[in-house]
């Protein structure tokens, strides 16, 4: 299959996504598409699997012109798109996800094709499940199955490897060689990382401000990928190794100086969770308990689904308190909501910023206002002083927060949190950001833990738990399988409390020996 | 950005493209299309006497009007309007019927009548907002589940506890003893206290909407619920507050009703005043500048319709048919992009 797009162009209001994008995708090739946030990756991927109509610029494909594509069009043409987030429908079965949109099917005839298509490439999916209960990854493969059926021969992958584990990321490696070596087919990565692309792609494809920057064939040189992408000054900032091996050096000293406190019988702690149980309407977990020190950096790792999510909902009083005592500064905080957790001292972070944590028509000194009711003065001033200069949030206080990008939308969120926090609870602080962003984020987060402020996030990725924690909690199937320093762990180490495989005797490593003892 | 020429020439776009609609439907209804229209809307405005008539239309009018701004700033459907209405309506004509006419001052008495219609209102509202917040039922569904409830409430009370001596009719319950009226204007009844509590309420909504930090905090609702949550805006509160105020003054649109215009109460005394009021707000895509413009012209078109069967032999309802047809070309047009942004997402 050869596939050439050319001068593509896409205008959204002002911003221009794609400026005159020429790509030549060749048979039998992984390719990957590196770029910051913002950069155009998917709106070039999007108007490939038809989705957007691009302004200017045509595609080709097997020699054929079409000036635009329709969703249906593209996968006629073999090219089919695994999108970041699975676009199923949840409540429906996992056969039923698979017939739709193919060709009509009886039930038998869809769950004997998703059986074989399935086993085929060594995947167990339960047919008649509904879809909501799978994890992200079997709904990633679910997807796959059926794009597999539709005879796709232009595999899109978009950020595929958010939220699976590391042994689900290289059954998913291994399926993409086998695909791209059969009968040429091409496979496109989407991805901010760049380990990933060294690891799989035949050649590199880095976009910079909806233009192609460069093209590079395999071996990679990092530094010269991570200039294309950001820029040289961002790159060589980024590319300091003292960054993260200094903030995981401070976030040590911080938690072992915590516990050395706790030996000593100093300190009082923050919080205690003794056997509490936090429950939404969808589930629960069973009882935790853990205490978490002032001035704590804690990474919380798991598998999506894992419970994760729920336990750090729980910290922030948007889930309940099924059972258990939830202590916090020596108060009971059973019963209390998101208001009476805000008032001792919590703040939560989400990950989905827009979705839960910002008001995308309301101007940016909208934000401040009622981010600090109390400030009676002049509002712009505040503005100014903290969101522009102390975060770096864009000086447009008229601006509506929905044309924020993504790593200025965090950032207004980073100045909406009051100075006084005593725990911050962050979901996937960094999801989505350029390096430039997550320094900031980090750089923030250690500052709030130096004043006294315990710090407890999620992440997808498991080199940034290692690198910003001092503790690492891990859950697996809705348990606290975990909780130790974080020095001297490994990601395989995390990789195998992730997916449960302690009990089968896996070496341990000295850290969580140590723990186990003390 | 469009500069405002450009929109207004777009708003005018969309009325003529209303007209046109409305006179398309006319002409299939068989009327004389311009001679119908000179009718209906000069029915309304040719005589003091159908002035006065179309400003008894147009103060329950603009008070709906003015209520639905608080609800659709918070982001809810509220279209239980016609039931607070009736609920305010009720609740003026029953607190009416207790004191003493002959010795009970009767400014106090009409002062309390009024709170109690407010009440009422705001009652009947909040129960929709009770359920929306804490039992999770849309306020669509509930809102007209109520609206039949309260037509049901006040049958119930003319033909039954409430009905005249000696008789129970559909006409109504006992007229209000004459102190306890709102005095007309002119010889008619169009309370000019009416007019001035609309305008006062208009004002000091839209004053909280636009210039205090309670009204950002209901904009913030309307953008995002789990965001408000989250930055301790205490949403639930705001839906209540935002429910209970249009409540509240639908109620008095309902109080007004009783003790100015009907001085009774009569099975079905809101009068479609709280649907027509939705229609006038989304109208004018809640601009509230632009609402008493919408608001009379709504007026005048109910105190035209009155002239249709006299002037032309024509059905009263055809009015119905044609406010219809006006709104859906008029907001077709814009979203259309014919007449200009008609969001209503502005700060």
């Amino acid at each position: 299959m050869d596939v050439f797009l050319s001068h593509i162009t896409k205008r959204y209001g002002r911003i221009l996504a794609n400026d005159g994008v020429d790509v030549a995708l060749k048979p039998g090739r992984i390719h990957g598409l590196l770029g910051e946030n913002g950069a155009g990756k998917s709106t070039l991927m999007r108007v490939l699997a038809g989705h957007v109509m691009c302004d200017d610029g045509f595609i080709e494909v097997d020699g054929t012109r079409h000036a635009g594509l329709t969703p249906t069009g593209a996968m006629d043409l073999g090219i089919g798109m695994l999108s970041q987030d699975p676009l199923d429908f949840p409540p429906l079965a996992a056969w039923e996800n698979f017939t739709l949109g193919g060709r009509p099917r009886t039930r038998r005839q869809a769950r004997d094709r998703l059986a074989e298509l399935s086993a085929g490439l060594g995947f167990s999916l339960r047919p008649d499940d509904p879809v909501e209960r799978f994890t992200v990854a079997e709904r990633q493969q679910l997807e796959l199955t059926r794009l597999m059926d539709a005879n796709v021969r232009l595999l899109i992958l978009d950020e595929p490897t958010t939220g699976i584990s590391p042994e689900q990321k290289d059954i998913l490696f291994r399926i993409l060689r086998e695909f791209a070596a059969d009968q040429g087919r091409i496979v496109i990565l989407v991805t901010h990382k760049l380990a990933e692309a060294q690891e799989l792609c035949h050649e590199v494809l880095v976009m910079r401000r909806g233009r192609m920057a460069g093209r590079f064939e395999s071996p990679y040189d990092a530094g010269l990928l991570l200039e294309t992408m950001f820029g040289p000054q961002a790159a060589q900032a980024a590319e300091e190794p003292e960054i993260a091996g200094l903030a995981a050096r401070k976030a040590v000293g911080v938690c072992a100086s915590a516990q050395a406190s706790d030996r000593a019988g100093g300190g009082p702690p923050l919080a205690e969770l003794a056997e509490v149980s936090f429950s939404d309407e969808k589930s629960a977990l069973p009882p935790v308990s853990l205490t978490l020190r002032p001035g704590e950096v804690v990474g919380v790792a798991g598998v999506a689904g894992g419970g994760q999510e729920l336990f750090l909902r729980g910290l922030t009083g948007l889930a309940r308190v099924r059972g258990g005592r939830f202590l916090l500064g020596g108060q009971d905080m059973r019963g209390q909501g998101v208001t009476g957790l805000s008032r001792a001292g919590v703040h939560f972070l989400p990950a989905s910023r827009m979705e839960e944590g910002l008001f995308p028509g309301l101007s940016l000194a909208d934000h401040a206002r009622l981010g600090f009711p109390a400030e009676k003065g002049d509002i712009r001033d505040l503005f100014v002083r903290r969101f522009v200069e102390r975060f770096h949030v864009p000086n447009q206080p008229a601006a509506p927060a929905a044309s924020l990008s993504g790593g200025n939308q965090q950032r207004l969120l980073l100045s909406l949190i009051p100075d006084n926090t005593r725990l911050l609870v962050a979901e996937s602080p960094t999801r989505g950001l350029d390096v430039a962003s997550c320094a900031q984020v980090w750089e923030h987060l250690h500052a709030l833990a130096a004043q006294g402020t315990a710090v407890v996030f999620s992440s997808e990725d498991l080199d940034e738990i290692l690198a910003r924690s001092g503790r690492i909690l891990v859950f697996y199937n809705r348990r606290l399988a975990a909780d130790a320093p974080a020095a001297g762990l490994t990601v395989r180490d995390l990789g195998r409390h992730m997916t449960g495989r302690t009990a089968a005797g896996a070496p341990q490593s000295a850290a969580w020996a140590c723990n186990r003892k003390s | 950005m469009k500069t405002p020429s450009s929109a207004t020439i777009n708003t005018l776009a969309a009325l003529g493209l209303a007209l046109a609609a409305t006179l398309v439907v006319l002409f299939f209804a068989g009327a004389p299309p311009l001679t119908t229209l000179a009718v209906l809307f000069g029915g309304g405005l040719d005589s003091t006497a159908s002035l006065l008539k179309t400003f008894s239309s147009f103060i329950p009018l603009f008070l709906c009007a003015t209520a639905l701004l608080a609800t659709y700033a918070a982001g809810l459907w509220n279209i239980g309007v016609e039931g607070q209405i009736t609920l305010g309506a009720v609740c003026a004509a029953g607190f009416l019927r207790l004191p003493d006419p002959a010795t009970f001052p009767p400014a106090l008495a009409l002062a309390l009548a009024l709170g109690a219609a407010f009440a009422g209102g705001a009652l009947w509202a909040l129960l929709a907002g009770a359920l929306r917040v804490y039992g999770r039922v849309h306020e669509i569904f509930s809102g007209l589940g109520l609206n039949f409830a309260a037509t049901g409430v006040t049958l119930w009370l003319i033909l039954g506890p409430w009905k005249r001596s000696g008789m129970a009719s559909l006409s109504g319950t006992e007229p209000l003893p004459e102190a306890f009226r709102l005095p007309g204007f002119a010889g008619k009844p169009a309370s000019m206290v009416g007019v001035a509590l609309a305008v006062a309420a208009f004002g000091l909504v839209v004053w909280g909407l636009t210039r205090t930090t309670w009204g950002l905090k209901l904009a913030a609702v309307r953008q995002n619920l789990k965001a408000a949550r989250l930055i301790g805006l205490s949403p639930r509160r705001r839906l209540l507050e935002a429910m209970g105020l249009c409540g509240g003054l639908a109620g008095l649109a309902g109080g007004l009703l009783v003790t100015g215009l009907y001085h009774r109460l009569i099975p079905s005394i809101s009068g479609n005043f709280g649907y027509t009021a939705i229609l006038a707000v989304l109208m004018v895509s809640l601009v509230p500048a632009f609402v008493p413009v919408a608001c009379f012209f709504f007026a005048v078109l109910l105190a035209g319709a009155v002239q249709l069967p006299m002037a032309l032999e024509l059905d009263s309802s055809l009015s119905g048919v044609i406010q219809g047809v006006l709104v859906l070309a008029f907001l077709a047009a814009g979203r259309m992009g014919i007449g200009g942004r008609l969001t209503g997402d502005r700060t």
